[in-house]
């Protein structure tokens, strides 16, 4: 009874603290996540605006068995729980919204890193193309006549 | 529950100066029914700037880098299917 009692009471903080978390995780939905502080300098002020990728995965679970037990021949009562999850929050700036007595303009962030990794994974898909072509050409059976 | 669901949200209007901001952005997310899992991809979408004289402006935000990437990858598939189609004709 007092196993029970106990295993109830450790699935309940474990639903809880999926509970927690899943709250935690819906504010990603939020539009401030996306829109960060704005900042202020002098005369203009800076808002920066970010992605937010989120995903999240959790279980738990719980069982009871029973079992006769070998050395005394008695029936024997087991119960357990146990829970799990992961979870990974992205994050990448987009582009910042500048307002200024001149006037609003967004203004956008470049990522020159990830640009340059495309660039190459896009000439390597072509330079492979090319070798596997060129390749197939050389591996043709000569027709002697 | 939907499983997926796709909305716009807007928030607070912000006053700077003259104009008023107010910033908006693209919500998808997926619930898995039966699982406790899910997924959310919040990205801005646009600022509505009213101006000191009423009007409304609707800045997009442009993601430029996703942009970049997604026609490079399309324009090196594209170049490998053409380099491809070339070699096969001669």
């Amino acid at each position: 009874m007092t196993d029970e009692m106990e295993t109830t009471s450790e699935v309940d903080s474990g639903l809880e603290m999926y509970q927690d978390t899943m709250e935690q995780f819906l504010a990603a939905a939020d539009v401030r996540v996306v829109y960060g502080e704005p900042i202020q300098h002098d005369d203009t002020m800076i808002i920066p605006t970010a992605e937010v990728l989120c995903g999240l995965g959790f279980g738990v679970g719980s069982g009871s068995g029973t079992g006769m037990d070998e050395h005394t021949d008695k029936p024997s009562r087991g119960i357990g729980g146990g829970g799990g999850g992961g979870g990974r929050i992205l994050s990448r700036p987009v582009a910042v919204v500048v307002a200024s007595p001149e006037g609003v303009r967004v203004e956008p962030v470049v990522d020159i890193t990830k640009i340059a990794l495309a660039g190459l994974t896009a000439l390597g898909f072509m330079v492979g193309m090319m070798f596997r072509m060129t390749s197939h050409r050389r591996a043709l059976p000569q027709i002697e006549e | 529950m939907p499983a997926i669901t796709r909305e716009v949200r807007t928030g607070e209007t912000q006053k700077v100066g003259d104009y008023e901001i107010t910033p908006t952005t693209n919500l998808l997310s997926i619930k898995l029914p039966g699982y406790h899992a899910g997924l959310i991809w919040n990205r801005p979408k646009a600022v509505i700037v009213k101006t000191p004289d009423g009007q409304e402006k609707i800045l997009r935000v442009r993601d430029v880098t996703r942009l970049m990437i997604w026609s490079m990858l399309a324009g090196g598939i594209i170049g490998a299917i053409m380099i491809g189609m070339m070699y096969r004709n001669k």
